[in-house]
C-alpha cells in the first residue's frame, strides 16, 4: 500500500505501458480487448484512489516524485498533481475505458495495434498532465501525436490520409513553437527544465513577450482557437470513434492546460498584455464555431465545430483572470470532455449501424431506437448548456467571470449559446424526430447492453455535475486561488511591458 | 418545515421511477404519477395553511457550488406568492394527470408522457419556490425542455417536430435576456439570493458601472433600473409576449392535456410570476414598468384580434392565452401586482378547464362519428364553456378597472396615457368576449367545420370510446374550482390583497390602508357591460355558418385587414425570411468562404506553395545552380584537361619533343660533322653539364 501511495502517479503511468507489453504476447482478439479494458479500468481505480487521497485544501503539487534522468542537462523525471491537473487526469482515466468499449465491436482488423495505441495515448496523456519537468512534458506531448496519426490513417474514414497529414502538420508546427518556447525558458530561467523552479523566477518584459507568444501559439493550435482550427473538423470526422473521443475529450484539453500551467503563472504580464486580443478571439471562436456547426451536414463535423465553440469558452474564462472565469474554464474543459465524448460515441454507434455520417440519411430514429434517442437527446441538450446539465455550470461561471471585463463579450457569447441550441435542435429534429428517411432506418436495432454501458456513465456524470458541481469545484478551488494571487501580485508590480507596445 | 421539500421532490421521484422503468410501466404509468402529484398538492395545501398562519419560511438544502464570491445554495423560499402558485400548479397538474390517464390511453409513448409531465411539474414547483435566481434559471430552462419534449410527443409528425424546435429556439433567444439579467444582477449585488437582492435594491439604486472601461472610455450606466428590462425579455419569451409570441400557437401541436397544463395554466405564467417576485426591484425602474405595460397591452390587443380570425379552436385558445397574459403583464407594468396574480390564478384555472373541455369535445367530434355536432353527448359542457367564457372575458377588467388600482395609473405617470389604456383595454375585452363566443358556438352548435384532425390521432384509433364519467367529473371539479376561486376570491378580494401584499411591492406612493377601500365600484360595470356587449354582438352576427368569412370586395380595407390578422400579421413569415433563413445562409456562406476558402485554402496554399518552392529550389538551386556548377566544373575540367592535352600535351610537348628531336637531329648532324675533332669537346661539355646539375641539386637540397 505504501508503495502504491508513494508512487501513485508512476503507477498510473506504468499500467498502460505494461498493458501494451502484455498484449504483445496475446493472439486472441477477445482477450486483447479484455486486457485493454482491464488496464483502463485499473487506471480508473487508481484515478479514484488518487482523487480520494488528494487534499484539496493544500496548496501546490501533491504526490510529487522526482528521479534524475539526464543529469548532464538537468533533466529529471518529475511528476505531481494539483487541483487543476487532477481533473484532467480523472477525465483521461475516465474516457479511456469507454474508448475501448466503443471500439469493441467496431474495430475488427489489427485489434492489438488499435488497443495498444489507445493505451499508449492514455499513458502519454497522464504524463503530459502531471509532468513537472518541461522536457518530459514536451517529449510526451509529441508522443500523443503519433498514435493519433496512426489511428486516423489506419482505421479512419474515406479522407483519412489528408486528415492525418493535416493533423500532423498542424501539430508539428505547434510542437516546434513549443520547443522554441521551452528552450527559451531553459536558457532564460537558469538552465533547468524544472517547472517549479522556473515559475519562481521573473522574466524580463521582452523575454516574456516572445516566450508567451511561442507557447501561446503552440497551445492555441492544440486548443484549437480560431483561426488555427481547421485541422480539427477533418481529424475528428475522419478518425474512428475512439480516436475522436480521445481527440476531443482529452487532447484538446492539453491546450487549455498549457495556458493554465505555463502561460499564466510564468508570464503574467505578457498574459495581461495579450489578454484583450485573446478574449475577442475567444468570443469570435464561440460565435464562429456556432455558425460553422450550423452549416454542417455531417454529424461528426457538426460535433467537431461545436468543440471549437466550446473551447472558445475555455480561453474566454482563462484570460479574464478571476476565479469564476478560471474555475468555469476548467470545469468547462472537464464537461466538454464528457459531453463531446458522449456525442462522438453516440454518432459512432449510429455509424456502426449504417456506415453513414450524413444527417440527411437519418430521421425518425425515436421509433426504432428509443433508448439511443433519449441518451442522444440528453447529450445534445447538455452540449448547448441547458441549465441542469454539466456544461451550463461551466458556461455560466465563465460568463459571470467575463462580466467583470466586458458586457459586450457576455452578450455575444450568449449569442453563441443560442446558435448552439439552434444547431443541436435542428440536428435532433432531422436525426431523431419525424419520419424515417429510408426503410432501412426503421429496422435499426436499439442499443445493446455494451453500448448502454458505454454511454450511461457519461449520462450520469452529465446530470451529476449539472446538479451538484460542488465537489469538483472544491477540488480546484485552492489551486485556482493560488494561481490568481500569483497573477495579481505580478500585475500590481510596475511593469515595463508598455515599452514593447 | 422540511416536509415541504417533498412538494417538488415527489414529482421528481415519479419522473425518475418512470424513466428508469422505461417501457415496463406501459399503461400503468399514471399509477406512479397521480399519487405523487396529488400528494404534493396535499402538501401544498398544508404549506398554504402554514404560510397563512406563520408567514413566509425558507429552507436551505445544500450548497451547489462556491467560486470566489459566487456561492450558490439550493434553497427554497415559500411566501404568500409561492403558496398560491403552488396550489395552482400542483392542483392543475393533478387534474391533468388524472385526465391524461384516460386521454392518452393507447398512446405508444404513454410512459414517456407521464415522465415528462412529472418532470415539468417538478421544475415549475421548484421555480416558484426557488430562493435564488440561478435555481430559477435552471427550472426555467428545464420547463422549456419539457415543453419541447411534449410538443414533439407525436414525433412522427414533422409539423410537431418543427413546432417543438421553434418553441425552444424562440425561448432560447429570449433567455439570453434572462441570463444576462441574472449575470448583471450578480455583478451589481454580488449575490443571487432573491430576498437579499430585494432588500438591497433600493440602496443600490444609484450604483453606477463604467461599461466601456476596458477600452478606456467612460460610459456610466445605472444597472439597477436596467436589470428589469433584461429579465423582462426572458419573461417575454416564456410568456409569449410580442414579438416572441410566435411559438405558442405552434405549441398546440402537443397533446391537449399538455396545452392545458403547460401552455395555458402554468408555464406561460412564469413571466408574470417573475415580475411579481421581483416587484420591489421592478418598481425602481419606471421606464421598465412603462415598457412592460406597453408590450403587455399591445400583445393583449393584437392576440385578441388575431384569435377573432382564427378557425382552429386550439389556436384560438392559444391566442387567447397570449392575450390574457398580455393583460397580466400590463397589470404588472402598471404596478397592480396583486391584480396580476389574481388574474393569473383565475386564468390558470379556467384556461385549463377550457382546454380540457376542448379535448373532450375534440374527441367527441372526431371524424368517426360522422361530423355530427354533439351537444347531446356533453350537455354539461356547453353550459360550462359559456360560463367559463364569460368569466374569462370579464375577470381581468373586473379588478383592473376597479377600486384603488385606478389611482395607481396616475401614480406611475400614466395620466396622459390613461384614456388610451382605458379605450384599448375595453376594446380588447369586447373582442375577447366575441371570439370566445364564436369559438364555443362553432364547436358545439354548428359542428366542426374547423379542422383539427391531428391531435391524439393515434390515441383515438385504438380507443375510440372513452368512459366519459372520469373526464366529466374532473371537469366538474375544475368548474367548481374556477367558480370557487373566481367567486370566493372576488368576495374576499380584500383578504386576498392583504394576504399577498407582504410578498409584493406596491408602488411607493400608494398608502397601504387605501387598498382596502371600495372594492366593487361602479367602474366594474363598464368592462362587464362591454363584455356583454361583445357577447351580444357576437351572438347577433353569428347566424351565418362561417362568421368572419369576408363576403365583400376582396380589395376592400376590411378584407385586407382581415387577411392580415388571419395570417397573424405575418410574424412567422417575417421571422423565417429575415432571421432564420439569413442565419442559415450566413452560416453556410461563412463556412464556404472563411473556413473552406480562406483558412483552409491558405493552409493548402502554404502547403502547395512550399512544395512549389521546394520544386523551384530543386530546379533553380539544385539543378540549375549546384548541378550546373558541378557539371560546369566537370565540363570545365574536361575542357581544361582537353586544353591541357591539346595545349600542353600535343602542341607544346610535341613541339618540345619535335624541337628536341630536331635539335637532336641537328646535334647528330653537328656531331657527324664535328666528329673527328670534337669528341673531347663534347665530353667536356657533358662534364660541365653534370657539374652544373650537381651544383643546382646541391643548392636545391
Amino acid at each position: 500500500m505504501v508503495i502504491l501511495m508513494d508512487h501513485m502517479i508512476s503507477w498510473m503511468i506504468a499500467v498502460p505501458f505494461v498493458g501494451i507489453v502484455v498484449m504483445a504476447f496475446i493472439r486472441d482478439q477477445e482477450w486483447i480487448r479484455r486486457i485493454a479494458f482491464g488496464c483502463t479500468m485499473v487506471e480508473v481505480g487508481l484515478a479514484i484512489i488518487l482523487w480520494r487521497n488528494f487534499d484539496s485544501t493544500q496548496q501546490g503539487m501533491q504526490f510529487v516524485e522526482r528521479v534524475e534522468w539526464m543529469p548532464t542537462f538537468n533533466i529529471q523525471y518529475a511528476v505531481g498533481v494539483d487541483g487543476i491537473s487532477i481533473l484532467l487526469v480523472l477525465l483521461t482515466a475516465l474516457l479511456c475505458p469507454l474508448c475501448v468499449l466503443c471500439s469493441w465491436g467496431a474495430i475488427t482488423t489489427r485489434v492489438r495495434a488499435y488497443m495498444s495505441l489507445i493505451l499508449l495515448v492514455e499513458g502519454a496523456m497522464i504524463v503530459v498532465f502531471t509532468a513537472l519537468d518541461l522536457f518530459l512534458f514536451f517529449m510526451l506531448w509529441e508522443l500523443t501525436m503519433i498514435p493519433m496519426y496512426f489511428m486516423i490513417i489506419l482505421w479512419g474514414g474515406p479522407n483519412r490520409i489528408t486528415a492525418g497529414i493535416k493533423f500532423v502538420l498542424y501539430s508539428l508546427t505547434g510542437s516546434l513553437l513549443l520547443l522554441v518556447g521551452i528552450l527559451g525558458l531553459y536558457l532564460n530561467g537558469g538552465h533547468t527544465y524544472d517547472l517549479l523552479v522556473l515559475s519562481e523566477q521573473t522574466y524580463s518584459a521582452t523575454t516574456q513577450f516572445w516566450l508567451f507568444l511561442a507557447l501561446f501559439l503552440a497551445f492555441a493550435i492544440k486548443m484549437p482557437m480560431v483561426p488555427f482550427h481547421t485541422w480539427l473538423p477533418d481529424a475528428h470526422s475522419e478518425a474512428p470513434t475512439a480516436g475522436s473521443v480521445i481527440l476531443a475529450g482529452v487532447l484538446l484539453k492539453m491546450g487549455g492546460y498549457g495556458f493554465l500551467r505555463f502561460c499564466l503563472p510564468l508570464f503574467p504580464e505578457a498574459s495581461a498584455l495579450f489578454a484583450p486580443y485573446i478574449l475577442w478571439l475567444s468570443v469570435l471562436a464561440i460565435v464562429y464555431g456556432g455558425y460553422m456547426a450550423l452549416a454542417q451536414s455531417d454529424l461528426k463535423k457538426l460535433v467537431a465545430y461545436s468543440s471549437v465553440s466550446h473551447m472558445g469558452f475555455v480561453t474566454l474564462g482563462i484570460f479574464v483572470f478571476n476565479s469564476q472565469g478560471i474555475q468555469g474554464a476548467i470545469l468547462q474543459m472537464f464537461n466538454h470532455g464528457i459531453t463531446t465524448a458522449a456525442l462522438f460515441i453516440s454518432v459512432g454507434q449510429l455509424y456502426d449501424r449504417t456506415h453513414s455520417r450524413a444527417i440527411s440519411d437519418y430521421g425518425g430514429l425515436h421509433k426504432p431506437m428509443p433508448k439511443f434517442v433519449a441518451l442522444f437527446f440528453l447529450f445534445s441538450v447538455a452540449a448547448f448548456g441547458l441549465p441542469g446539465t454539466c456544461n451550463f455550470i461551466g458556461e455560466f461561471l465563465v460568463l459571470v467571470g467575463t462580466s467583470y471585463t466586458s458586457f459586450a463579450m457576455v452578450l455575444l457569447s450568449m449569442g453563441g449559446i443560442v446558435l448552439a441550441a439552434a444547431y443541436m435542435l435542428w440536428m435532433l429534429q432531422k436525426v431523431a424526430l419525424g419520419e424515417p428517411s429510408t426503410k432501412a432506418v426503421e429496422i435499426l436495432p436499439d442499443l445493446s447492453n455494451r453500448e448502454l454501458a458505454t454511454v450511461i456513465p457519461l449520462a450520469i456524470l452529465v446530470l451529476w455535475i449539472g446538479l451538484y458541481p460542488g465537489p469538483l469545484m472544491e477540488l480546484m478551488d485552492t489551486s485556482v486561488t493560488t494561481l490568481i494571487e500569483k497573477i495579481d501580485i505580478s500585475q500590481t508590480q510596475p511593469s515595463s511591458l508598455t515599452m514593447i507596445q | 418545515m422540511a416536509i415541504f421539500v417533498l412538494i417538488p421532490l415527489l414529482p421528481l421521484l415519479a419522473c425518475l421511477t418512470l424513466v428508469l422503468g422505461g417501457r415496463r410501466w406501459g399503461e400503468s404509468s399514471h399509477r406512479v404519477g397521480i399519487p405523487a402529484i396529488s400528494l404534493s398538492f396535499g402538501l401544498s395545501i398544508l404549506a398554504f395553511l402554514e404560510v397563512v398562519n406563520h408567514g413566509p419560511f425558507s429552507l436551505s438544502l445544500y450548497r451547489l457550488f462556491e467560486s470566489g464570491s459566487l456561492a450558490i445554495d439550493i434553497n427554497v423560499y415559500v411566501d404568500q406568492l409561492t403558496v398560491l402558485l403552488l396550489l395552482l400548479v400542483t392542483g392543475v397538474s393533478t387534474i391533468v394527470h388524472v385526465y391524461s390517464s384516460r386521454y392518452m390511453i393507447g398512446d405508444p409513448r404513454y410512459n414517456r408522457f407521464f415522465a415528462v409531465i412529472a418532470l415539468f411539474t417538478f421544475s415549475m414547483v421548484l421555480l416558484v419556490m426557488s430562493g435564488n435566481l440561478l435555481m430559477l434559471l435552471v427550472c426555467w430552462e428545464v420547463m422549456g425542455i419539457c415543453s419541447y419534449l411534449l410538443i414533439s410527443h407525436w414525433a412522427q409528425r414533422s409539423s410537431a417536430c418543427r413546432a417543438a424546435t421553434k418553441a425552444f429556439l424562440v425561448n432560447a433567444i429570449a433567455d439570453v435576456g434572462l441570463s444576462f439579467g441574472i449575470i448583471l444582477t450578480f455583478f451589481t449585488f454580488k449575490t443571487l439570493d432573491i430576498q437579499t437582492i430585494l432588500a438591497r435594491a433600493e440602496s443600490m439604486q444609484d450604483y453606477t458601472v463604467n461599461i466601456l472601461g476596458w477600452i478606456g472610455v467612460d460610459l456610466h450606466i445605472y444597472p439597477v433600473p436596467l436589470i428589469p428590462f433584461f429579465l423582462f425579455i426572458g419573461a417575454m419569451g416564456k410568456s409569449a409576449q410580442m414579438p416572441f409570441h410566435v411559438w405558442l400557437p405552434f405549441a398546440m401541436e402537443a397533446p391537449t392535456p399538455v396545452s392545458a397544463l403547460i401552455h395555458a395554466a402554468t408555464m406561460v405564467n412564469a413571466g408574470p410570476f417573475l415580475l411579481c417576485r421581483l416587484s420591489p426591484l421592478l418598481v425602481l425602474s419606471p421606464y421598465a414598468m412603462t415598457f412592460i405595460a406597453v408590450i403587455g397591452l399591445l400583445t393583449a390587443l393584437f392576440a385578441a384580434i388575431v384569435s377573432l380570425t382564427q378557425t382552429d379552436i386550439k389556436k384560438i385558445l392559444a391566442y387567447s392565452t397570449i392575450s390574457q397574459i398580455g393583460f397580466m403583464m400590463m397589470t404588472c407594468g402598471l404596478g397592480a401586482f396583486v391584480v396580476a396574480i389574481f388574474h393569473l390564478l383565475a386564468h390558470g384555472c379556467y384556461k385549463a378547464f377550457f382546454f380540457l373541455s376542448t379535448g373532450n369535445a375534440l374527441r367527441s367530434v372526431e371524424p368517426a362519428h360522422g361530423h355530427k355536432h354533439n351537444s347531446q353527448h356533453l350537455p354539461q359542457n356547453r353550459g360550462t364553456l359559456y360560463g367559463g367564457a364569460l368569466l374569462l372575458a370579464c375577470l381581468p377588467p373586473f379588478l383592473l378597472f376597479s377600486g384603488p388600482y385606478e389611482r395607481m395609473w396616475g401614480v406611475l405617470g400614466f395620466t396622459s396615457a390613461k384614456i388610451g389604456f382605458w379605450v384599448i383595454g375595453l376594446i380588447t375585452i369586447f373582442v375577447t368576449a366575441m371570439y370566445l363566443f364564436r369559438s364555443i358556438t362553432s364547436l358545439f352548435s354548428q359542428g366542426p367545420h374547423i379542422s383539427w384532425p391531428t391531435s391524439g390521432s393515434q390515441a383515438r384509433e385504438s380507443h375510440a370510446l372513452q368512459p366519459r364519467f372520469v373526464n366529466g367529473s374532473i371537469l366538474c371539479g375544475l368548474i367548481l374550482g374556477t367558480v370557487l376561486l373566481g367567486g370566493i376570491l372576488a368576495m374576499f378580494w380584500t383578504w386576498f390583497a392583504n394576504f399577498l401584499t407582504p410578498a409584493l411591492s406596491l408602488p411607493r406612493l400608494v398608502p397601504h390602508e387605501e387598498t382596502t377601500e371600495t372594492n366593487f365600484s361602479v367602474w366594474i360595470l363598464v368592462p362587464i357591460g362591454v363584455a356583454i356587449a361583445g357577447w351580444a354582438f357576437a351572438y347577433l352576427t353569428s347566424t351565418q355558418v362561417q362568421p368572419q368569412r369576408p363576403k365583400s370586395d376582396p380589395r376592400s380595407w376590411q378584407t385586407s385587414l382581415y387577411v392580415l390578422f388571419w395570417n397573424k400579421c405575418y410574424f412567422d413569415e417575417i421571422y423565417d425570411a429575415y432571421i432564420v433563413t439569413p442565419t442559415l445562409r450566413f452560416a453556410n456562406w461563412l463556412w464556404r468562404i472563411i473556413d473552406m476558402n480562406i483558412i483552409d485554402k491558405s493552409i493548402h496554399s502554404i502547403a502547395s506553395y512550399s512544395v512549389l518552392f521546394a520544386q523551384w529550389l530543386w530546379r533553380v538551386v539544385d539543378i540549375k545552380g549546384i548541378d550546373r556548377i558541378v557539371i560546369g566544373i566537370g565540363e570545365e575540367s574536361v575542357g581544361l584537361s582537353r586544353w591541357l592535352w591539346r595545349v600542353v600535351d600535343i602542341s607544346w610537348l610535341e613541339q618540345k619533343v619535335g624541337q628536341v628531336g630536331k635539335q637532336a637531329d641537328t646535334a647528330g648532324q653537328l656531331l657527324q660533322e664535328a666528329e673527328p675533332r670534337t669528341i673531347q669537346h663534347q665530353l667536356l661539355v657533358m662534364i660541365l653539364w653534370l657539374v652544373l646539375a650537381t651544383g643546382i641539386l646541391y643548392i636545391l637540397v
